[in-house]
This record gives C-alpha cells, sequence and structure tokens, in this order.
C-alpha cells in the first residue's frame, strides 16, 4: 500500500505540468486555432483530466485515513523536522499555536457569517411611523445554504443603502485561507522557537 | 496560595566536559543521537534534555548523570 501511495503520489505531481499543457491545448483547441483531427489529443487531455481529479481524491482519502502516509507528505509540504527530542518538543508547541490562532480564527470567521447588518431605505407608501430610513440587525445560523432566496425577497421591499449579509467569502477561499495560514503560523511560530536569544 | 513556589532549575556542565574531552558540539550530538542545535540549547540552559538523552550523555562521557547535570533551586 505505502508503494501504490508513493506511486500514485508521483504520478500526481507529475501530471500536474501534463495538465498545465493540456489545459493550454484545450483553449487553443476551444478558441479554433488547432486543427480539427487534433481533436484526438483534445479528448486524450479531458481523459487525463478526469483521471487526474480520481487520483486527487484517492490521495486525498489516504491522507485522511493513512497516518504514516499522511506524516510523510504533510511533513514536506509544511517542512516539520522531528529530527530529536527537542524538535518534537517544538513542533509540538508550533501546532499547539497553530491550533489556538487557527481556532480563533475560525470563531471570527463564524461570527462575521452569522452577522446581518443592512441600513436601507423605504419607499414613502411604506414608511414606519413617517420613517423612511432604518436599518436593521439580525442574526443567522444555517446548516443549509437558503439565504439567497430570502435575501432576494427583503430586496424587493426595499432599497439597501448599504447592507451585510455575511462573509462575501467563498467557502473555497476560506479553506484555502486556513490551510495557508497553519503552514504560515506553524514556521513562523517555529522559527521564533528556535531563534537564538 | 501564601507559600513561595520553588522553581527548580537544572545546570549542567556540559560544555565543560566537552572541552576536557576535546570534542565539537557536532560530535556530541552525532554519537548521543540529536542535533548540534539541541547541544547548544542544553549548553546554554535553554533546553532540559529527557531522562534518555541525560543518560545517553552521561554515558558518553563515562560519569554520573549527576557529575553533568544539578539542580539548583531559585525563588520565584
Amino acid at each position: 500500500m505505502k508503494m501504490l501511495d508513493q506511486i500514485m503520489l508521483k504520478v500526481f505531481l507529475w501530471g500536474l505540468p501534463v495538465l498545465a499543457a493540456g489545459a493550454l491545448f484545450n483553449h487553443i483547441f476551444d478558441t479554433g486555432l488547432a486543427a480539427a483531427p487534433m481533436r484526438a489529443v483534445y479528448n486524450a487531455s479531458g481523459f487525463a483530466y478526469a483521471l487526474w481529479m480520481l487520483l486527487s481524491i484517492y490521495l486525498g482519502v489516504r491522507l485522511i485515513l493513512s497516518g504514516p502516509f499522511r506524516d510523510s507528505v504533510l511533513a514536506r509540504l509544511t517542512f516539520i523536522r522531528e529530527r530529536d527530542e527537542r524538535e518534537a518538543l517544538l513542533t509540538g508547541r508550533a501546532t499547539k499555536t497553530t491550533l489556538m490562532t487557527s481556532l480563533a480564527i475560525l470563531i471570527f470567521l463564524f461570527c462575521l457569517s452569522c452577522f446581518q447588518v443592512s441600513f436601507f431605505k423605504l419607499p414613502p407608501e411604506k414608511a414606519l411611523d413617517g420613517k423612511t430610513r432604518g436599518f436593521s440587525l439580525g442574526l443567522k445560523f444555517s446548516l443549509l445554504k437558503d439565504f439567497e432566496a430570502d435575501r432576494g425577497n427583503t430586496a424587493l421591499r426595499r432599497h439597501d443603502v448599504f447592507s451585510y449579509d455575511g462573509l462575501p467569502v467563498s467557502s473555497s477561499a476560506i479553506i484555502l485561507l486556513l490551510i495557508v495560514w497553519q503552514i504560515v503560523s506553524y514556521n513562523c511560530t517555529m522559527r521564533r522557537l528556535t531563534k537564538p536569544e | 496560595m501564601g507559600r513561595s513556589c520553588e522553581a527548580l532549575k537544572i545546570v549542567n556542565r556540559l560544555n565543560v566536559l566537552r572541552a576536557e574531552h576535546r570534542i565539537t558540539q557536532e560530535k556530541l550530538a552525532k554519537e548521543v543521537g540529536v542535533t548540534r542545535a539541541t547541544i547548544v540549547a542544553i549548553e546554554k540552559g535553554d533546553y532540559n534534555p529527557s531522562l534518555g538523552l541525560a543518560f545517553r550523555i552521561a554515558r558518553y562521557f563515562k560519569r554520573d548523570i549527576n557529575d553533568i547535570f544539578s539542580v539548583e533551586e531559585e525563588e520565584k
């Protein structure tokens, strides 16, 4: 299994430039610059992409399930070095800092994602106590993404001057931010801990 | 709790012993299975080695562990 994982990982990594070349070719083909007989290459690159996607899913699952594989791959990715007991201790401290800061960021982002703030103007016929301007504050939480429909209905009734409705960031961006943050935070803490006083 | 808390500070004679035996930090590190940075940290008092490492160092110098590492009590 270990051997298979290593081979798959190599195929995955070496496949990246092939994939980039394939994407470039497909773009050229889609714009009509490539000749029609090149369709076979077009199809092959699409097939290669599908295989690469499957491979990435397999490797993602293996990273979650296999401890040794996770250690070997992610240690390289995050530059974790545990050559002796002191480095193991420092790694523990750095990962604790990373965990705590990540948790703090997640709590902060969760709060931001729950808040709703809106400054609005109402049409004169719908004025409340003669007032046509107002603001509303709200909290929202839902496991399913169903806010878009609600927001659309509200928007029909009033004109929002300013509206804040949760984080304007995609879930992919947040996940990427957290991955980058964990690597940066770990390495910065490790550098601080190993820096001679 | 109204009582003074005593913290134990571990001091060592590693640099003295190393000078006596004329060995480098790099060599000692290799002999006891750690990195040179760890030997530096121990000598500077920035890191207290585990019991296992302390015994390995003592064994390497053919000394009793108490000849190398001792406790210095300090008031907090």
